[in-house]
């Protein structure tokens, strides 16, 4: 059932090929999000924001401080591209910082994280993946909205872009990791 | 130390969370237009508050200054208002009864305006006035000088700017005086005590004097000329003598308020004295033949 049982441990061999994979995914996910999906405005103002993918491609022994700095990175880079300064960047670090916490909350019941695994859902089985990107998904919307809007005062405005930008980031998600899933190689992305 | 570096590897991730946040807020808050307003105008209002509580302690610890200046100011605008005043009350000012009598009097002689620099009031009752006319002016020793009120005293000495006037209240001031509508006459001194009251010797004890009869100059000396007022009779006694009276008089000058004072230029004495240059000349001449 946990493919991470099985997986190799992360040694320097293995480690660079995985680092540049993700590196990879990264920018693959950054080019995806400033190139394609800002342009997309549903109902004028669900943006989907599946970029915190990123956060699943880590495996559970990353540092804690290795999520906020790329999320903190990921998101300025989409700032810079989307003439958001800081929104993003703060949005995301924050995810970056509670992804661990996150992950632990939803983790299979009983799972002690004594083995390292990927997040997928192949090592979690689909609903707890989900359940997992599903909170990654709307802290980061409902930071990203929040910081944008800067107020309080449309708040029912900035559930519903929340809501709608979660579902459309969150099918996003769905629809990457199904792809991965797919076309995942033994021991292509560890997962 | 070793606790903190464990602490510090421990809480790396939240360390280096809070910094990050700060980055971005700081980026948000300079370059993202709608939350660096917000920000700022946040912010604002409690920076304006501290910058003007700032200001109030400013403006409090340098109230001594500005209450000092106040204070000089103050000073300077009150000596203003006080000059300003004894101006308006010169051009408003409108004679007594004495002072109309006493311009009346006064109207025939040369008057030379002064004004009294300096009142010393001394412990041998020697008091003496100086005041800012002399010589040059055309003041000479023995020219009388009168006030607002009436008789001041006669110029003792008289330097080429200032004049050193002997004034009733002096000791050795002796002034020929009548009372007004009587014939009787006698020599106005004083003894010390208080400047308002002086004494009329040498009335005749038949002399029908009442309380509150004028007393003004009688003109027998060159000094004043005659009818200048120079106090009431205030009380009827005996002279040191026994076979005179002794009236005291209450001045109308104010010795110790005393500001404005003319000098009388006497022009019937230059007369005078030409009559007894003539006599004295005559005298010199019958003495040669």
């Amino acid at each position: 059932m946990f493919a991470a049982a099985s997986q190799p441990p992360l040694n320097p061999p293995v480690l660079l090929p995985d680092t540049l994979t993700k590196v990879y995914w990264f920018v693959g996910l950054l080019l995806l999000q400033v190139v394609l999906l800002d342009h997309i405005a549903l109902l004028g103002y669900a943006i989907p924001m599946p970029y915190v993918y990123f956060f699943c491609l880590l495996p559970t022994n990353t540092p804690r401080w290795v999520y906020v700095a790329t999320g903190f990175a990921l998101g300025l880079l989409i700032d810079v591209f989307t003439a958001t300064p800081g929104v993003g960047a703060a949005a995301c670090c924050a995810t970056g910082l509670a992804a661990p916490y996150l992950l632990q909350l939803f983790a299979p019941s009983g799972y002690a994280f004594d083995e390292p695994f990927v997040p997928s859902s192949r090592t979690m089985e689909w609903m707890p993946f989900l359940r997992f990107a599903v909170s990654l998904v709307l802290l980061n919307c409902f930071l990203y909205f929040l910081l944008e809007a800067f107020t309080l005062m449309y708040f029912g405005r900035l559930l519903l872009t929340t809501l709608l930008s979660t579902l459309l980031s969150t099918a996003f998600i769905a629809a990457i990791e199904k792809l991965r899933a797919a076309t995942a190689r033994p021991r292509g992305l560890n997962a | 130390m070793r606790n903190l570096l464990l602490f510090l590897q421990r809480y790396t991730h939240i360390l280096l969370f809070l910094v990050l946040e700060l980055v971005s807020l700081a980026l948000l808050f300079s370059y993202g237009r709608k939350q660096g307003t917000a920000f700022f105008n946040a912010t604002g209002t409690v920076v304006g508050g501290i910058n003007s509580l700032w200001a109030d302690a400013a403006a409090y610890s340098h109230l001594r200054e500005v209450n000092t200046r106040l204070e000089d100011e103050n000073t300077r605008l009150k000596m203003q208002n006080d000059a300003l005043r004894q101006m308006v009350d010169e051009q408003r000012h409108t004679p007594t009864a004495t002072e109309q009598r006493l311009a009346d009097v006064l109207k025939k002689y040369p008057l030379i305006p002064a004004k009294v620099t300096s009142n010393e009031q001394r412990a041998d009752r020697l008091n003496h006035l100086i005041i800012n006319r002399g010589r040059n002016d055309g003041v000479r020793d023995g020219m009388g000088v009168v006030g607002g009120g009436g008789v001041v005293g006669v110029v003792a000495e008289a330097s080429a700017n200032y004049a050193l006037v002997v004034p009733v209240t002096h000791q050795r001031s002796a002034i020929s005086c009548r009372l007004r509508g009587t014939g009787w006459f006698g020599y106005l001194v004083w003894e010390g005590g208080s400047k308002l009251t002086a004494y009329l010797d040498d009335i005749p004890r038949y002399a029908d004097v009442t309380r509150g009869m004028a007393v003004e100059t009688s003109g027998y000396s060159d000094i004043f000329p005659p009818g200048i007022f120079v106090g009431n009779v205030l009380a009827v006694g005996s002279g040191p003598d026994g076979q005179s009276l002794r009236l005291t008089v209450h001045l109308a000058t104010d010795f110790s308020n005393l500001r404005d004072v003319s000098v009388v230029g006497n022009i019937a004495r230059s007369q005078t004295d030409t009559l007894r240059n003539h006599a004295a000349f005559n005298e010199g001449v019958l003495e040669k033949k």
